[in-house]
């Protein structure tokens, strides 16, 4: 862990605020908490926190416009915790800019391991010009992949997809976004290319594409890199 | 009021019509004398003028049996004067020379009044029976279209059609709400807006169980009337008549029949939809009752287990060893709490029919990768066996409830089979249809639970296993969200193999051509 990272929890609950603190302190890191958005607002103005774990629930104002707000300024990764689940929630979330979306009740492990993700992609989020995973790795300018040091066959299209998921590691593409951003808008409905070009760039990148490691399915959501 | 002015005008009509058939009645009484006068004035100089009288007797009464008394009592005063004037000698004179012949008129005069009397009244006697029997058989027909009438809304529309029909006056219901209070929206037309002044009459007239409004001594100054239907156990409500009500004492006492039956076939349809009411609240008071006994029950054992186990460890120093078994066990427990609580969440959202399925491609892989990920613990003990054929096409289904049906399913499996067993979920398509299925080396089913398996709150026999008994109904609405639908069988080496079929959609991808993109 390099210098501890300050996590700010923005959420009404004293017991998840305690038990947040409880499990991210153990893991190194320095918590700051603000029950209401307002403070929430005030106290990510003023200490510049690393991420910020927010609420969508919240008494004084609702969590999205929070969300919108800290966006004007903030750039660093947001992870969202609350208990509604329900798919467009979660969608509007994440094209609200958030990084992840995880649902209330959760498991401290995968809080864990969401946070580390996400802090590491706001490291490497610099303009790379080759993103190395394990063994696949990914010119970007050049336009090539390779996996295990052979060049893999790869369309333009899948390409695109593949580094569009690739330079936002970590974090949930929605549907939507990765068929605006690889297709185009007029294709933002038409989510079959996607499942049918993700199929096929698991074939080529996974070691066992029904169980994808590095192409993660998010249900019902999108996808996540990494 | 074009339809007012329209009654109106018909009943004016009828008052001519009328009076004109009494004029005309007196001149056809006069004119049919004095024809039978002239027919008969050769027998004026003979004998014979006695005969004359029994034809003057027939013709009054003739005239009798088709018309009013006046006429008739014309008719038969004439024709005693004509007798006596044309045909008794001395003719053309009143004069009567012998005296049987007097003895004669005046029994004339007398039989010929009482002829006429009689035979009108006869017939106004026939007149009356035959009203009788037409109200009587309007009652009649009436009584059977408010019986053929189920439901309040039936029974309001006839009753307004009866009341238009047989007394040419526009009505509307505003009924009560069940507790006795008159409840201004119920059952009055959309298009007819009653003011609050109308309001508070109709409140009085169905307080008082009293006529209100136009021509009745309460609330006089207003332009509707108000008649209150009054039953014998209850009140449905008040009735507003929008038109003059002008009624003769006969129809007065046709609409009150016809009004009666009205009122009874309302309180009868009020009373069954009471009952109907009192059963339903009964029912889902049952259910609400076993709903709350087994959620308790439910909820109880995995919130005992996590009390119990977390006061342990805050309590006293333990081994590891101990202390690592009871944060397994709270663990545990709350895992099935928080299933009992999706479970339960996703009832109710489809009992509240909130359910919207969002259909969208999926790739059958992502979907048992995600259940199989999130049942990657209680898989454990099992040898999990996934068959999806190379080229299996895309799903178009809600991603989030086929998750939910295969979570249930998988977690039901791993709860009845044997551990080591094989646990198999097998897709492919045939068709228009998709397939998947879900087998296991459990128990199966018995016959009997069969047919009860996807209802909800049924829980097998013995089941050691807890639950509320939601998990298979939740997965037959989510599967019917889905335009599929989910059988079960028993497998011939024993175990469940559960089948689910959706529709594959696949004419909606069929020309998509990959080369263009």
């Amino acid at each position: 862990m390099s210098e501890s990272e300050t996590i700010l929890i923005i959420d009404d609950e004293v017991q998840i605020r305690r038990l947040l603190e409880i499990t991210l302190s153990a893991s190194g890191y320095k918590i700051i908490d603000a029950p209401t958005g307002k403070e929430g607002l005030i106290v990510a103005a003023t200490h510049h926190p690393s991420l910020i774990i927010l609420d969508l629930g919240l008494p004084d104002i609702d969590g999205h416009e929070i969300l919108k707000k800290l966006r004007e300024w903030f750039y660093k990764p947001i992870i969202i915790l609350s208990v509604r689940n329900s798919e467009t929630e979660i969608i509007k979330a994440l094209d609200n800019g958030a990084n992840d979306y995880l649902t209330k009740p959760f498991r401290s492990g995968e809080l864990l391991a969401r946070i580390r993700v996400a802090l590491r992609s706001g490291e490497t989020k610099s303009d790379d010009a080759i993103l190395d995973f394990n063994d696949l790795s990914i010119d970007i300018v050049n336009h090539i992949a390779k996996k295990g040091g052979e060049i893999l066959k790869l369309t333009s299209t899948e390409f695109s997809l593949l580094s569009l998921l690739a330079k936002n590691q970590g974090r949930v593409l929605t549907h939507q976004h990765i068929l605006k951003e690889v297709w185009g808008y007029g294709y933002i409905e038409q989510t079959q290319y996607l499942r049918v070009f993700v199929a096929q760039l698991r074939k080529k990148i996974e070691a066992d594409p029904s169980k994808p490691k590095l192409l993660i399915t998010e249900s019902g959501i999108g996808y996540r890199f990494g | 009021m074009f339809h007012n002015a329209m009654i109106l005008r018909t009943e004016i009509l009828k008052h001519i019509i009328a009076f004109r058939s009494k004029i005309n009645q007196y001149l056809l009484s006069v004119l049919v004398i004095g024809l039978t006068t002239l027919v008969c004035s050769p027998l004026s100089n003979t004998p014979g003028y006695y005969v004359v009288s029994l034809i003057l007797l027939f013709v009054v009464s003739t005239l009798a049996t088709f018309l009013r008394i006046g006429p008739v009592l014309l008719a038969s005063s004439l024709s005693a004067l004509v007798w006596n004037f044309f045909f008794i000698p001395p003719h053309f004179t009143f004069h009567i020379e012998k005296a049987d012949d007097i003895l004669m008129f005046f029994m004339f005069f007398i039989i010929a009044l009482l002829n006429g009397i009689l035979t009108t009244r006869i017939k106004h006697q026939e007149q009356l029976a035959h009203e009788r029997e037409e109200r009587t058989n309007a009652l009649f027909h009436l009584t059977r279209e408010l019986s053929k009438a189920s439901g309040i809304d039936e029974v309001l529309a006839s009753a307004i059609d009866i009341i238009k029909t047989h007394f040419s006056l526009n009505t509307s219901f505003i009924l009560q709400d069940g507790d006795n209070v008159l409840k201004r929206s119920k059952r009055l037309p959309q298009q007819i807006k009653m003011s609050d002044e109308e309001y508070e009459i109709a409140i009085w007239s169905f307080n008082n169980k009293q006529k209100a409004g136009k021509q009745t001594s309460n609330f006089s100054n207003t332009t509707h009337t108000f008649y209150p239907l009054l039953g014998v156990r209850i009140n449905p409500g008040v009735a507003i008549y929008y038109s003059d009500v002008l009624f003769t004492a006969e129809q007065e006492a046709f609409h009150d029949a016809a009004f009666m039956l009205i009122s009874n076939a309302l309180e009868r349809e009020f009373l069954g939809e009471l009952v109907q009411k009192s059963r339903v609240l009964d029912e889902s008071d049952k259910l609400y009752k076993t709903l709350f006994n087994s959620i308790s029950h439910e909820l109880r054992i995995p919130v005992a287990t996590i009390l119990g186990a977390s006061d342990t460890l805050i309590t006293g120093l333990h081994p590891e060893n101990v202390q690592s078994a009871l944060h397994n066990e709270i663990f545990t427990a709350s895992l099935r709490l928080n299933r009992l609580i999706e479970n339960l969440l996703n009832m109710s959202r489809l009992e509240s029919g909130h359910i919207t399925p969002r259909l969208d491609w999926c790739d059958v892989n992502d979907l048992i990768n995600k259940v199989s990920q999130d049942l990657k613990e209680e898989l454990k003990p099992f040898n999990l066996l996934v068959s999806i054929p190379e080229n299996m096409p895309l799903l178009k289904i809600d991603f989030g409830l086929m998750e939910q049906v295969l979570y249930n399913l998988l977690i039901n499996a791993c709860e009845h089979a044997p551990v080591t067993s094989n646990i198999w979920i097998k897709t492919y398509a045939i068709e228009d249809e998709i397939f998947i299925e879900i087998l296991d080396r459990g128990p199966g089913f018995t016959n009997e639970a069969m047919k009860n398996l996807f209802n909800k709150f049924f829980r097998v026999e013995g089941n050691k296993s807890g639950g509320l008994g939601l998990g298979l109904s939740i997965v037959k609405g989510f599967v019917e969200a889905n335009k599929g639908s989910v059988t079960v069988e028993n497998r011939k080496k024993g175990g469940a193999r559960f089948i689910i079929r959706i529709p594959s959609m696949q004419h909606e991808i069929k020309n998509l051509s990959l080369e263009n993109l």
